[in-house]
Parts: C-alpha cells; sequence; structure tokens
C-alpha cells in the first residue's frame, strides 16, 4: 500500500517533520519510483476520494493515526489536494499531451493554501513545519515549469486598472504567484509567537531562502531587501543563527552576502560569504563554487589580493573565469586585461561579477606604473646612505608605458591629461603615494612605501 | 560676462580676479546647447545652475504673503508652505492654477475673518481641492449609465491624497481602500486598528485551550466571524487573497466611442467606459494635436496630463502596437527634457516590455537612457541588468557604446573621460548626464585636491570638469568652497589644492546621500 500512508503515520508517532514532509513531497524518490503512482491510484475516483483519503490517514485500524477532530480535517483537506497533484503529474508522465504544469502548480497552489490556512487557523503544529519546506520548494519548481510551458508571446494585459501594460510581462506569471504564496509561509514562520521551543520560527530561514531564490530568478533582488528588514525588525525575537541547521545557515548567508554584493558593499558581502564557504559542508560542490564565484572578487575588491591557484584547483571552471585576468593584472598588462574583460564579458555579466572584476583595472594599473617606478632606478646614492630610488618621475613615462601595445593612430590612445587624471585617482584612492606637479610635469613619488603593500 | 559674478562682490581682495575674468576670459567657452530649464532637483543647492534656467524659479514665497504685510496665523503660514512642497503637486494642475486657488482659500477666509476657525491642517491642499472639483465634473457630465453610478460611488469613497498617490505609483497591486479626504500628513491608519494584527494566543492556536477567559472567548467568536463560511472539512476553499481585488478588472478590451481630441487625466477606479475611451484613429490625432501644442505653447503639466490620458486609453483598449511605442517614447523624451524622471522612468519602464516584443521604435536610443538613468539613481543591481540585456549589435550603437563608456569611466575614476563624453552626448542623454554632473564634479575635484599640489589653475579645472568658462568653474567652487580657496598668482588665477581639506570630501558625500524621484521603483 501506498508508502505516502506510512510515511504520514510514521511522522506523527515519532513527531518528525522531515518524515512528514517526504509523505507529502510530490516527487518519486529515485528508490522509490511509483510512490506517486500509487498514491494517486490507491482511491479510484475523485468522488471517493476523501472519504477513502480519511480512512487510510486517521481511520484505519492498522495504518491511520488518531489526531484531534480539527487537526485531523485538515490534514484530510491537504491530501485531498495533494492527491489531485499527484493525479495531474501522473497524467503528465503517462500522456504528456493531455497534462500540464500549469494545472500540476493550480493543483499543487491549492496544497499551499490549505496548509498555510492549518498554521494559521492553529490547526497544525510547529513541528511539521518541514512540511511548508517542501511544499514550497515544490511550488517553486512547478511554477518554473509551468511559465516555461506557457507560450512566451501571447501576452495578456494586467488585471485590475493600471494605467500602463503590465510591466514585467506575465513569462514569469506562476512564479511570482508562487513568490506571493512563498511569502505567506514566510510572514507565518516570523509572526508565530509561540514559545521557542513550539515556535515555527524555526522555519525562518528556510523559507527566507526560498524567497531569495525565488526573487533572484524574477530578477527582483531588490524584494530580498524587505525580507531581511522585517527579520531584522524582529531579530530580538529570533533564536541565535547557531541554533538553526547549518544548511539553512549556509544558504542564509551565501544570499545575504550576495545581495549585499549587488549592492556593492564589498565588505559586508565578504563577511558573510566567508561565514558560509567556512560552514559549507566539504562536499557541497556546487555551492562552495558558487560562494566562491562571488568571494573572489569581492576580495580582489577589498583587499587587493588575487585568488591563489591552491585555493581554485578544485574548481576548474573559476580557474579558467578568473585566471586570465589575474594573470594581466599581476603582470600590470593593461591591453591583455582590457581583452579578458571584454573576453569574458558575457560569462561576468551573467554571473553579475563584470563590476567588481572591472575595479581589477586600477590594480593592474598600479602594477603597470610600479614597473615605471622600478625601472627609474636609483638617485646617485650619496656616500654611505642606502640608495634611494628616483621619486620624481616625469608623467611622459607613464604615458609612454600606457602606450604599450596600443597603435599610435588609435582614437583610444592616452593622452597626457588622461594619464595625469589615472595617476590622480590613483593616488587618491591610496594605490600609490605621492603627488602631480602638474606645472613641472612630473609626479612626486613618496620615499618610502610609494606602492604600498607591494613592497616598493 | 557682462555682469560682475556675484561671488566676487563679497571682498576687495576677488577683485582682481573679477577684472581678469571680465578682460581675458573668452576662450575656454564651450559651447553646450542650454538644455536645462525644469531642474528642481539641482535648484536647491548650486545656484550656478539656476542661473543657467531659462525662466527664473519661482519665487518661493506665494504672493498672498508677499504682497499684504501682514501677520498670518502660524498654521496659515504652513499651509501655504505645503502647498509648495513638491511632492504635493499633481500633475495636471499648474502651479498658477494652484496659486490662484489658494490665494482665494485665504482671501476668502481672511474676509470673513474665520482665518482662526478653519483647521489649516486638515485643510485639503488647493491642488487636491481643483483635482476633486475636476473629477466631480467629469463624473456628472451627462449619459447615465450603470458605470457613472458606480464612478460616483468610488469618487465618494476614494478621494485620494497626494501621499497616497504618491505610493500609488510604486505599486499597482492595491485597491483603492482610504476612504478620509485628509490630508497626508494627518493621515493615521484608522482602518488597522490593533486588534487586527494580534494574533492569537499561542495555546489555542494549538487547541489546548483550558483558559476560557472572556476575552478569549471574544476573540474565538471573533475569529469565527472573519473564518470563510465555505471552510470546513470537506470542501476545500481558496484563499481570497489570491483572487483579484476587484471582480470587474478582468473583463477583456474595450472598444472607445469618445471622439474628443483631449482629455483629462483620470486614473481609473472602477471597469472604463467606453464612452469616454477614445478609439486608435481619434488617438492618433490626439497625438498630433499634443505634438503641435507642445511644441508651441510648452506647457508641461498640461501635456503629461494629456499623454497620462492617451496611455490609459491605449491600455484599456489593448492596443500595442508601434503607435504604442511612439506615444511612450515621446512622452519619455518630454519628461526627460522637464526633467520629470519620476515619469520618465515610468514611460521606460514600459518601453522596455515593448521593445521586447519587437514592435519598432528606438530601442537603442532608450537603452542608452536607462543605462544613464541607473548611473543616475546609482542602482548597481539595475545596471547590471542593463548590461546583461546589451547585444553585440546594440554594444556597437553610438549612443549605448556612449553610455557605457561613461559607466566605465565612473566606475575607474576616470573623471578626464567622463567630461569628454559629457560634451559629446548623443541624443537626449545629455538630460539625464545633467542630473549628476555636479556631483561628479566633486568627486573629481575631491580626487585633484589630494593628487596635485600645491596647486593647478583655474583652466585645468574648467578643461577637465567640463565647464564653459573659467568663470562658471570658479563660481561652481566658490559654491562648496571659502573664497581663499582661489588665488591669482603669475596672471592667472590658481585652485590651492593642498589647502582644500576636507571641504571638497564633505560636500560630494552630501551630494552622493540624496536621489530623490518622485515616483521611482
Amino acid at each position: 500500500m501506498a508508502a505516502v500512508f506510512s510515511d504520514f503515520r510514521d511522522a506523527h508517532m515519532t513527531g518528525s517533520g522531515p518524515t512528514l514532509a517526504a509523505a507529502i513531497t510530490p516527487a518519486a524518490p529515485p528508490e522509490d519510483p511509483g510512490r506517486l503512482r500509487s498514491f494517486y491510484y490507491s482511491t479510484p475516483n475523485s468522488a471517493n476520494a476523501a472519504c477513502d483519503l480519511r480512512y487510510a490517514l486517521l481511520q484505519d485500524k492498522a495504518r491511520g493515526v488518531k489526531l484531534p477532530k480539527q487537526e485531523g480535517n485538515t490534514w484530510v483537506d491537504i491530501f485531498c489536494a495533494f492527491w489531485k497533484t499527484a493525479g495531474e503529474i501522473v497524467k503528465l508522465e503517462e500522456s504528456p499531451s493531455e497534462g500540464s504544469w500549469t494545472k500540476v502548480f493550480e493543483a499543487w497552489k491549492e496544497v499551499a493554501n490549505l496548509l498555510i490556512r492549518g498554521y494559521s487557523t492553529g490547526s497544525l503544529q510547529a513541528w511539521t513545519v518541514p512540511c511548508l519546506y517542501a511544499v514550497g520548494k515544490y511550488l517553486r519548481a512547478f511554477a518554473i515549469n509551468a511559465d516555461a510551458e506557457t507560450s512566451q508571446d501571447s501576452l495578456t494585459f494586467g488585471d485590475g486598472f493600471l494605467d500602463d501594460l503590465v510591466s514585467n510581462g506575465e513569462k514569469n506569471a506562476k512564479l511570482e504567484d508562487a513568490a506571493r504564496t512563498i511569502n505567506r509561509m514566510f510572514t507565518l514562520c516570523l509572526s508565530d509567537r509561540a514559545p521557542m521551543d513550539e515556535s515555527r520560527k524555526w522555519g525562518i530561514y528556510n523559507t527566507t531562502n526560498l524567497l531569495f531564490k525565488t526573487y533572484f530568478r524574477l530578477n527582483q533582488v531588490g524584494l530580498s531587501k524587505n525580507l531581511l528588514r522585517a527579520i531584522d525588525a524582529s531579530s530580538g525575537d529570533l533564536p541565535s543563527l547557531e541554533g538553526f541547521p547549518k544548511s539553512h545557515i549556509v544558504t542564509f548567508k551565501y544570499y545575504v552576502g550576495v545581495i549585499s554584493f549587488l549592492e556593492e558593499n564589498y565588505t559586508e558581502a565578504e563577511e558573510h560569504l566567508t561565514e558560509a564557504l567556512a560552514m559549507c559542508h566539504k562536499d557541497a560542490y556546487k555551492n562552495r563554487e558558487l560562494i566562491l564565484t562571488y568571494l573572489v572578487p569581492c576580495h580582489l575588491v577589498t583587499t587587493r589580493t588575487l585568488p591563489s591557484r591552491q585555493l581554485l584547483a578544485p574548481f576548474p571552471r573559476l580557474e579558467s573565469l578568473f585566471r586570465p585576468l589575474c594573470q594581466c593584472i599581476k603582470q600590470g598588462d593593461l591591453v591583455g586585461f582590457d581583452t579578458a574583460m571584454s573576453a569574458g564579458a558575457d560569462e561576468f555579466v551573467k554571473r553579475r561579477i563584470y563590476l567588481p572584476l572591472e575595479k581589477g583595472r586600477e590594480l593592474t594599473l598600479r602594477n603597470l606604473f610600479r614597473k615605471v617606478f622600478i625601472a627609474g632606478g636609483y638617485e646617485a646614492s650619496k656616500s654611505g646612505q642606502p640608495p634611494i630610488r628616483r621619486t620624481r618621475v616625469p608623467v611622459a613615462e607613464f604615458v609612454a608605458a600606457l602606450r604599450i601595445g596600443t597603435r599610435a593612430k588609435e582614437k583610444s590612445r592616452a593622452d597626457f591629461d588622461e594619464v595625469e587624471c589615472l595617476l590622480s585617482s590613483l593616488i587618491y584612492k591610496t594605490l600609490m603615494r605621492g603627488y602631480i606637479a602638474r606645472d613641472r610635469g612630473i609626479v612626486v613619488l613618496s620615499k618610502a612605501d610609494a606602492f604600498p603593500g607591494t613592497g616598493v | 560676462m557682462t555682469s560682475i559674478p556675484t561671488w566676487s562682490i563679497a571682498g576687495p581682495s576677488t577683485g582682481t580676479v573679477v577684472s581678469h575674468y571680465a578682460g581675458t576670459a573668452p576662450p575656454a567657452y564651450i559651447p553646450v546647447q542650454a538644455r536645462r530649464s525644469f531642474g528642481l532637483h539641482v535648484e536647491s543647492n548650486t545656484p550656478v545652475t539656476a542661473q543657467n534656467t531659462a525662466t527664473p524659479p519661482p519665487s518661493p514665497k506665494p504672493q498672498p504673503l508677499t504682497k499684504t504685510r501682514m501677520e498670518w496665523p502660524e498654521p496659515v503660514r504652513k499651509y501655504v508652505q505645503r502647498s509648495f512642497v513638491p511632492e504635493y503637486q499633481i500633475p495636471g494642475i499648474s502651479r498658477q492654477e494652484m496659486e490662484t486657488r489658494l490665494k482665494q482659500v485665504i482671501t476668502e477666509a481672511a474676509e470673513s475673518n474665520s482665518l482662526g476657525d478653519i483647521d489649516w491642517e486638515t485643510l485639503p491642499l488647493p491642488q487636491d481641492m481643483i483635482q476633486n472639483e475636476r473629477r466631480k465634473k467629469i463624473l456628472t457630465t451627462p449619459s447615465v449609465s450603470s458605470w457613472d453610478v458606480r464612478a460616483e460611488v468610488a469618487s465618494q469613497t476614494f478621494e485620494p491624497t497626494s501621499d497616497e498617490r504618491s505610493k500609488k505609483r510604486k505599486s499597482t497591486d492595491y485597491p483603492p481602500m482610504e476612504t478620509a479626504d485628509s490630508p497626508p500628513w494627518r493621515k493615521t491608519n484608522s482602518r488597522n486598528h490593533m486588534e487586527d494584527r494580534i494574533t492569537f494566543p499561542a495555546a489555542e492556536k494549538r487547541q489546548r485551550t483550558d483558559i476560557s477567559s472572556k476575552s478569549n472567548a471574544a476573540l474565538e467568536s471573533r475569529r469565527k466571524r472573519f473564518e470563510d463560511p465555505r471552510s470546513g472539512y470537506g470542501s476545500p476553499q481558496t484563499s481570497s487573497r489570491d483572487e483579484s481585488p476587484l471582480p470587474n478588472a478582468t473583463q477583456g478590451p474595450i472598444v472607445g466611442r469618445c471622439q474628443d481630441l483631449e482629455k483629462n487625466y483620470f486614473r481609473l477606479t472602477s471597469a472604463p467606459n467606453p464612452d469616454t475611451v477614445r478609439p486608435l484613429t481619434v488617438l492618433e490625432k490626439t497625438l498630433d494635436l499634443l505634438k503641435k501644442k507642445w511644441r508651441r505653447e510648452n506647457n508641461y503639466g498640461y501635456i503629461c496630463d494629456q499623454f497620462k490620458s492617451l496611455r490609459q486609453d491605449l491600455t484599456v483598449q489593448h492596443i500595442r502596437t508601434e503607435f504604442t511605442v511612439n506615444v511612450y517614447e515621446i512622452h519619455a523624451r518630454i519628461a526627460l527634457e522637464k526633467g520629470d524622471l519620476g515619469e520618465y522612468n515610468q514611460c521606460q519602464t514600459q518601453l522596455r516590455v515593448l521593445y521586447a516584443q519587437q514592435l519598432g521604435g528606438h530601442p537603442r536610443e532608450f537603452k542608452a537612457y536607462r543605462i544613464l538613468y541607473f548611473i543616475y539613481t546609482r542602482n548597481q543591481t539595475a545596471i547590471n541588468d542593463a548590461l546583461a540585456d546589451l547585444t553585440p549589435a546594440d554594444k556597437s550603437d553610438p549612443a549605448v557604446k556612449h553610455a557605457l563608456e561613461v559607466r566605465s569611466a565612473l566606475a575607474l575614476g576616470n573623471y578626464h573621460r567622463f567630461f569628454q563624453l559629457y560634451l559629446d552626448t548623443p541624443n537626449m542623454g545629455a538630460y539625464l548626464m545633467d542630473m549628476f554632473v555636479d556631483r561628479e564634479r566633486l568627486s573629481a575635484l575631491t580626487c585633484i585636491c589630494k593628487a596635485y599640489k600645491p596647486d593647478v589653475k583655474i583652466r585645468f579645472i574648467t578643461e577637465e570638469l567640463g565647464f564653459e568658462s573659467d568663470e562658471q568653474s570658479a563660481r561652481f567652487i566658490l559654491d562648496h568652497a571659502p573664497e581663499d580657496l582661489l588665488q591669482e598668482k603669475d596672471g592667472s588665477v590658481r585652485l590651492l589644492t593642498s589647502k582644500a581639506g576636507q571641504i571638497f570630501v564633505l560636500a560630494k558625500s552630501e551630494a552622493h546621500k540624496i536621489v530623490d524621484i518622485k515616483g521611482q521603483i
């Protein structure tokens, strides 16, 4: 008989949220591919479904579990909706032309609504909260499938009395719908005022993560800030992060890091991403790769250091993404840097790391100018004194360095004023120490530590 | 250079400077098309730009106060001030109309000796009065259909205040709810009583209720009232939240019958009435008329209002053609020219959707504006999205290329390149760049003051920071710094960079702090 029911019973006997979540997961696990089908065919038709499910879940002496009336009713309602969803999924599997992800999504949304209702009316207990995770997760997945199958060109006009057209188009209509539902789950967790050991607050980070994921996919990263504000506002009532499952926290930290990253708060971003990396399971390859995708550019901006080969060795994709740039930065190869930037531009933009990587150009420039300084050699040393580098460097020498590799006729070729501007920008950012004496056409560099942090 | 610059009048020490300008100023003059005429954002903190504006900024004090020299009570003065606050202005109601009305209100009150009796704090602002009257006029026009009745009801229950409207611009998800006609600063959320927000005690939620106190019982019965009557076992109900708040809203497109060319904008609160909607053929004539009127009269309040009603008519009839694109593009350009970035942004957002459907128009011109706009609002996430939207063909378009170079120049602190680009901006991008060029000038000055010692010629500043003349750059500097930072030496004026200290650093961070755009999403 359907494993769904035995999971339901076991979960209630042991008070195990994850087991209960497994019971209402609308996807068959690999080891039991027929699970959903057998659940769907456990009752012959929709007329009897409610009755049969009620019997199987609650009344059957051998398999059922006795629950208070309201709680029992809620579960029967939920499983009825689940059964309908299973029907749609089975239909999609057996005859793809008849089924549709939109129908699956709509049916599953009903499950989500009933579940939310179960919590808000108080008929469901807090330990069952992992059900929210499972339901939310699949709601998002089904929505994405449904949006993909909806024809893209049939644009509709918005509901309500909008003056203008639909702003986002509706190619993500279902996912936006899902986001609203998941947002209610978020509120459900955050606003629970029960004592901590029986509170839904423990579900807060999981639902938040799910919303982050959804907003990122919808390209509405801005909305994530609202969640963070809400969490921040009630942070006094939340247990400390250490109390939560690591899996929730790693993901949470990752997203908070990326959000700061996108707002160019690289210091904050680095902090969160570093925590996420430290806490991430060593075998979670993809997650670690994702974290590093943002942490490396972050590090470049905040500490002006490049990733070591050792760090990136396990991640060949990242190695090939970052290495060409790193080489050029190291060698002060400005032309090479620009070439590498435009070669990788599409990929960088897609991963949203273009803007911080671009700042690597300043480091390249710094390294190039540092070479100019070193090539300038030493002043004639006074007897007995350690030799001092030539600190008065004509701007013309920097101009010449910048022109290496560019063609004389090119419009983009640097002129004196532009090179001065670049120099002043480096000085302003303390990548160089010294000043420009414009009337004399020279740069006067600091005798000690002219290029801070580079040993020169 | 006919008049002595105001900044130099203050002290005798700068007298030589003035003569220098008056005498030899010319060569650095880089003629730049005069553009700004509505620079509200800059007006307040940089008098320099105000001097350039074609029309002088309206006098900050309303006439009734300046003309009659009597002491007005404090509440009246506050009321007048509020009437002029930019956030409370309503598109479509000109300043003149508002002022006339304001005058009328105050004069009437003064003549009837009721200045002290009126509650000025709750009295609707003159612009709100005008708008309400206009609405009533629209609603009481003939053709009494069932729609009109509904609309009448709606007008009674929904009189948005300007505060609300600004919220509406941000999100149209919510149905109109507020009822009172009270002014925004007085708005208390009377609908959400505390009890609505209280959740039930956890114990009850978990059905282990053993306390049956009176309040609990009351809460219980209240909860029952709020519970869906269809709820209960076996009849799964849909959540009311997901249903459209206004059942009539989802009707299909309508076809308009109105033949008037002009129509005031009125935000829909119920299904549109075909009698007041203009069909496409009429709308096309409307656009021609508006274009002519704009050229002739240049009345932005009127034009903006007309374009909004035009856009609305297109939307309710589901017209999505090249004409639609055309309408939005023209409105966007006019808004740009007038510095109304809120309205511009609305058009820009719509245009993005329209361009995605390949309806024609000028997608690259507007893609370039979009990048410049996000540079102004410093929305890094959006800039990244804008970059992701570009095709290789887009990137080779001169306007897009220009915008990208502007972005990159700023990101890398290359002010030299930035101001070169500023002086050579294609299309109407300069209106957008005007919005942030002063801010970037301050950034560049901070940089220059740190990097150059001991001083630089003012000529250098003029050339590097895209000023039109040495005089203009000197004015700009003195708007932020004390006079002694400029000194004449060897026949030329110099900026004493080593003495600038934190002056420009502070001015810069101040200037970068605020980007205030009405209706920005």
